[in-house]
């Protein structure tokens, strides 16, 4: 099997059109700051009429070079352990170099931040998985990354923060004292734990601080979830068989939509996949899935970006510093979104403990240890399979391992 | 009543910069145009851009008796406002564009927060010998898409960028195109910061049969000189 030529853009088969990004009635054009900060090209691809966006060649190959296509297995361990007879594969995107789908859209996106002249590439991340695939791809294609990490992830992921910085990365807390954003807000709460929407903001002001750097998001936005749907283009391919559930983790959205929407495409075109059943998984620590109300809101809580209508719990909201995965963010990707509130897509949300238990249980059938976000794909997986009838067919996303979240598995196992 | 092919439009927010000098702004770019938009004033003018923002702010009045200062009907006029502020009015709406004389009423918001209310609008437009028309953007669906061109509407309007007069690097070509494969011969019209000749061929060789000018209007429209000039050298681009 090949990498795939084409990334899928769900947008134009969704069932209602996306409401455009709209700017704030107070302040300058975020819209028009975008233009300043992103890679010209993401730019189209948030606003593309096409159907299947090409990759280019230079992008296939580093997929190629960094373990694409990433392998489809049969859990035949968690099977028997379930004993029920309901077959459950999953996509192992651990399987690349860095441990998660991040460097999906990591390498597209430093490939199209280089074509438009950056020396620089500037993100945040939370639990680490987005900065450590920036910085790999960074390093590959030869320009500088600095990352701005939830603090809260930093001191606990130390880990992570030490690759990122043998891929050559700088690496900060956040909020940090290289921002104003992020001097501001230490003095307001000098043990604030950070946020991915306040990392988002600092990087932002970081990318407009200096000469030849753009930012680069990790999630959320369109194009981000485009080229995640590399993954299930493969699924498409790898599949032996039409699921009857297909299950992923979200944290902003773009491993579960990219990894389920070629297959929702083809529902939403009558071309199959007519009795699949689509299910995202959140944390209870950001539980906008369930929880958050469908309105324009900003994606960083700055406001420094335009506003998006999209599954929301605030863009000031602050997760709970004792949860441990990654999947804190306030709001949703708005193509998910749409499919959620239109009633494609159902939502559950998970307690941290409960996610860990199975965790392990994967751990011990299928060799594995998730990460901790995938493992909330894999708690809903154990208990639909349990309900399921005899023949039932799963498929789901192992969207990383858990290799370099040990602070996750301590809170439970020690 | 028809829009001239290859075409040129202009929009104006009704009574910017004020009442009195409104209707010689619009004698200007009829003059100069193959139709014209008339926006509706409002306080919330959601997907514009800050400048036509500031238009509807600054308008001297709001709603629909702004429209009723000027006097239309020398090229076609349409009437764009949110369908937001009129969800329970449409007949209201219909009735003021029949008595200014415009052939139809674009709602940007329609297809992308009031898609149930389609139906509804067509009937009314057609009720008011008005034509329907519909604003879509580069990654509407494009089963919606086909489904308007069913209604057999005015035209179809592609907003070619995220709103009014902001600029981003989008290749509107390729989405132009890919807009009127889906919508055969329907009139396409494409506008949202077209500001010189060669935005304009470009956007008509890929497919559009008419464009749009706002943004790069407002400047000019205080001096009917400049204003004409500037239409003219924007016309440029139709041949
Ligand atoms: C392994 C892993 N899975 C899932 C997620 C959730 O992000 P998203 O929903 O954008 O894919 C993350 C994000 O930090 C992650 O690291």
């Amino acid at each position: 099997m090949n990498v795939p030529h084409y990334w899928y853009n769900i947008n134009v088969d969704l069932p209602k059109p996306l409401p455009p990004p709209i700017d704030p009635y107070e302040g300058d054009s975020r819209i028009a700051l975008l233009m300043r900060i992103m890679p010209s090209e993401l730019l189209d691809q948030e606003f593309t009429a096409l159907r299947y966006v090409p990759i280019p060649e230079e992008v296939r190959e580093l997929y190629a070079r960094m373990g694409r296509p990433t392998p489809l297995r049969e859990a035949v361990g968690l099977e028997r352990a379930l004993g029920n007879g309901v077959r459950i594969y999953y996509k192992f995107e651990g399987a690349l170099p860095t441990g998660s789908h991040k460097l999906n859209t990591a390498i597209p996106q430093v490939y199209y931040a280089i074509r438009d002249g950056a020396k620089e590439v500037v993100t945040e991340t939370g639990a680490g998985q987005w900065g450590l695939a920036v910085s790999l791809a960074a390093a590959l294609l030869g320009v500088k990354a600095t990352i701005f990490m939830t603090r809260n992830s930093y001191m606990n992921k130390k880990q992570r923060v030490l690759f990122m910085r043998v891929y050559g990365a700088d690496v900060y807390p956040s909020p940090s004292e290289v921002t104003k954003y992020g001097i501001e807000a230490l003095r307001s709460r000098p043990d604030h734990p950070g946020s991915l929407g306040l990392a988002i903001t600092e990087a932002i002001e970081f990318t407009l601080m200096g000469e030849g750097r753009k930012y680069i998001p990790g999630s959320v936005l369109g194009f981000v979830v485009l080229h995640q749907t590399v993954i299930g283009q493969e699924v498409l391919q790898q599949l032996p068989e039409e699921p009857d559930l297909v299950v992923g983790c979200v944290g902003g959205g773009s491993n579960f939509s990219g990894f389920s929407f070629p297959m929702m495409g083809m529902k939403l075109r009558g071309e199959g996949f007519e009795k699949t059943r689509f299910l995202a998984v959140e944390s209870t620590a950001a539980p906008k899935l369930t929880k958050g109300r469908y309105t324009y809101d900003f994606p960083d809580t700055g406001g420094l970006l335009p506003m998006i209508k999209m599954l929301t719990l605030g863009h000031d909201y602050v997760p709970p510093p004792t949860h441990a995965a990654g999947l804190r963010y306030h709001g949703a990707a708005p193509s998910l979104s749409l499919l959620i509130k239109e009633g494609y897509v159902e939502t559950r949300a998970y307690e941290q403990e409960e996610v860990l238990r199975a965790a392990r249980l994967f751990a011990r059938t299928e060799g594995i240890i998730p990460a901790p976000e995938s493992a909330h794909a894999i708690k809903a997986v154990i208990d639909e399979a349990r309900r399921m009838p005899k023949g039932s067919v799963i498929v789901f996303n192992l969207s990383g391992h858990g290799l370099l979240d040990p602070d996750a598995y301590e809170h439970e196992v020690v | 009543m028809g829009i001239r092919k290859p075409g040129l439009g202009t929009y104006i927010t009704a009574t910017y910069p004020d009442k009195e000098s409104f209707p010689r702004v619009v004698e200007c770019l009829v003059k100069h145009s193959d139709f014209l938009e008339v926006g509706i004033p409002t306080v919330n003018p959601k997907y514009d851009g800050p400048a036509i923002r500031r238009t509807h702010f600054q308008s001297s009045m709001k709603g629909l008796e702004a429209v009723m200062v000027g006097g239309y009907g020398e090229v076609p006029t349409i009437l764009m406002g949110y369908v937001e502020d009129y969800v329970d009015k449409l007949p209201m709406v219909a009735q003021v564009a029949q008595e200014v004389n415009a052939v139809s009423v674009l709602f940007p918001d329609l297809i992308f927060e009031y898609l149930d209310l389609v139906d509804e609008y067509v009937k009314v437009m057609r009720s008011y010998g008005l034509m329907p028309s519909f604003f879509i953007s580069s990654n509407t669906p494009h089963r919606i898409i086909t489904r308007l061109v069913k209604y057999d509407p005015l035209f179809i309007y592609l907003g070619l960028y995220a709103a009014t007069g902001i600029r981003l690097p989008l290749y509107i070509e390729r989405n132009v195109r890919e807009v009127r494969r889906l919508i055969g011969d329907v009139f396409l019209v494409a506008g949202f910061a077209i500001n010189n000749p060669d935005m304009v061929r470009v956007v008509i060789n890929a497919g559009a049969d008419a464009v749009v000018v706002g943004t790069a209007l407002l400047d000019k429209i205080h001096d009917q000189e400049r204003c004409g000039e500037f239409l003219k050298w924007l016309r440029g681009g139709l041949q």
